[in-house]
């Protein structure tokens, strides 16, 4: 088929799918299925005359068959015509009718009752239209057919091919993070292992510092406490020397000069932790009595179980 | 001047036209260019008006469905459209006629009431569509469904007319209208 002839073709199919449309209008309703399959049909008979294009001249056959094929399809076309040329007349003579909005409803609703039922009997009475069973025609529908399935499929691949290059991103992405974080992970393990190291050193040094400040303190306490203790004694426990004197020497013929209490406790008390396993003293003339028997009667000092010329300083501290 | 009438031209192959019908012809523009940038197997074509009718003496294509626009923050443009009703003939209420109200979004601007528009719509049993064509999603989204129901208009889905497809949309309506 020439150029011309296919142009002439299309004119008909054309023409005829307007009849069509006519025809399926007669009822007022709008063309549907057929209308539908004439554009097909149109379809079918642009992709056979390309088919015969692409044909090799010597398959003179083909030619022929595509060419009764077509010779058909255009037949059909033909018959398609004739009935909407009918339609047609038919359609010119119903006159227009406008609507006002007080009667607009109820018209409307009539005639949608009366179109819905014609379009509700055209679809008992119709019987679905087939494409003439050619060979030729069967091929170009096939071929129709899989060119829309390779589209589809095509645009499926392109899809997943561009899914499938994210999700590599994503996963390069995720494995760059996941380096990261174990090189992070490593040098953290690094540094608390060094951190370890230090704080063992590190604390040995700062317990003993602060052993050595609670020494410090502890002696500083010791001091005041001594001199607290010291001044306290000779506030209280002075030496009965000047007042006592002359009442003591009629009485008492001691020629031994007197220590304090202080001193007489810094004995007591030397004695106690330098030689601990003879803590006695041995009570002498520069002891003045009073004061002995003010530590003895207070548990402050212990007299020698069979001497009673030695005392000992209670051991508190045990 | 006639009024205008539903299948009353030749139709061209497939070829499906719409009809924007309103007075904001900015809005018109970009709601027809992005129809006709939404995927679609038919050849589209758009045409605009401000009102009905239209001029006879233009040589214009079979009009597959009439989409009426009004934006509720103008009174003009609802009384535009009542006016243009009046020219079209009664075929094209069954199914070929939308109602599309726009601007609905901005309350304060209002100056005519979504219940006025329910109305209209519901005296000629004709589809209401709300939209806010200013935001460009809300009338990419609208444009599509515009395509969608022109293309069943003009008859290139098997199966389904447009009266078919408006006595299915009537079935979403909200029963309260029967009280209006």
């Amino acid at each position: 088929m020439d150029r011309r002839a296919w142009q002439t073709t299309v004119q008909r199919v054309a023409k005829s799918q307007a009849r069509l449309r006519q025809l399926s209008t007669h009822t007022r309703t709008d063309p549907k299925y057929s209308e539908f399959f004439l554009t097909r049909l149109t379809k079918i008979i642009r992709h056979m005359s390309l088919n015969q294009q692409d044909l090799d001249p010597d398959s003179t056959t083909d030619v022929e068959d595509v060419a009764d094929a077509e010779e058909e399809l255009v037949k059909k076309c033909e018959e398609m015509w004739k009935d909407m040329e009918e339609c047609q007349n038919k359609l010119s003579l119903t006159g227009t009718e406008t609507l006002t909005d007080s009667n607009a409803q109820l018209s409307l609703l009539i005639m949608q009752v009366k179109c819905l039922t014609a379009e509700l009997s055209q679809w008992q009475k119709e019987t679905p239209e087939m494409i003439p069973l050619n060979e030729e025609i069967l091929v170009t529908l096939g071929k129709e057919e899989f060119q829309k399935l390779r589209n589809d499929l095509e645009l499926v691949l392109s899809t997943i091919q561009s899914n499938n290059e994210k999700l590599k991103e994503d996963l390069e992405r995720e494995q760059k993070w996941l380096d990261e974080q174990q090189q992070i992970l490593e040098s953290l393990n690094v540094l608390q292992n060094e951190l370890k190291q230090q704080v063992v050193t590190f604390s040995e040094s700062r317990i003993f510092n602060e052993l050595k400040t609670k020494m410090r303190d502890i002696k500083e306490f010791k001091e005041k406490l001594l001199v607290t203790l010291g001044e306290f004694l000779e506030d209280h426990f002075p030496l009965p020397d000047r007042n006592v004197k002359k009442k003591k020497k009629n009485v008492q013929e001691s020629t031994a000069q007197l220590i304090t209490l202080h001193e007489m406790l810094e004995i007591l008390l030397n004695r106690l932790f330098g030689v601990p396993h003879d803590p006695y003293v041995k009570i002498s003339d520069s002891f003045w009595p009073p004061y002995i028997e003010l530590l003895l009667r207070n548990g402050i000092a212990l007299r020698h179980p069979e001497d009673p010329t030695r005392i000992r300083l209670e051991a508190f501290h045990q | 001047m006639s009024a205008l009438r539903p299948l009353d031209k030749l139709p061209g192959l497939n070829t499906a036209t719409i009809l924007l019908v309103g007075t904001e012809d900015a809005l018109l523009q970009q709601l027809a260019d992005s129809m006709l940038k939404a995927d679609c197997t038919s050849e589209l074509k758009v045409h605009l008006a401000r009102s009905l009718p239209l001029p006879c003496s233009v040589n214009r294509p079979r009009i597959d469905l009439i989409v009426f626009v009004v934006n509720l923050h103008s009174k003009l443009s609802l009384q535009s459209v009542e006016e243009s009703l009046c020219h079209l003939d009664a075929a094209f209420f069954l199914g070929k006629v939308a109602f599309l109200a726009t601007g609905a979004g901005r309350d304060s601007h209002c100056s005519i009431h979504r219940n006025t528009v329910v109305k209209l719509a519901h005296t000629y049993r004709s589809p209401l569509l709300f939209c806010d064509l200013e935001i460009e999603d809300f009338r990419a989204a609208m444009a599509q469904r515009l395509v969608r129901l022109l293309q069943i208009c003009a008859g290139h889905v098997p199966g389904v007319s447009a009266l078919n497809l408006l006595s299915l949309m009537r079935g979403s309506e909200n029963p309260s209208l029967e009280d209006l």
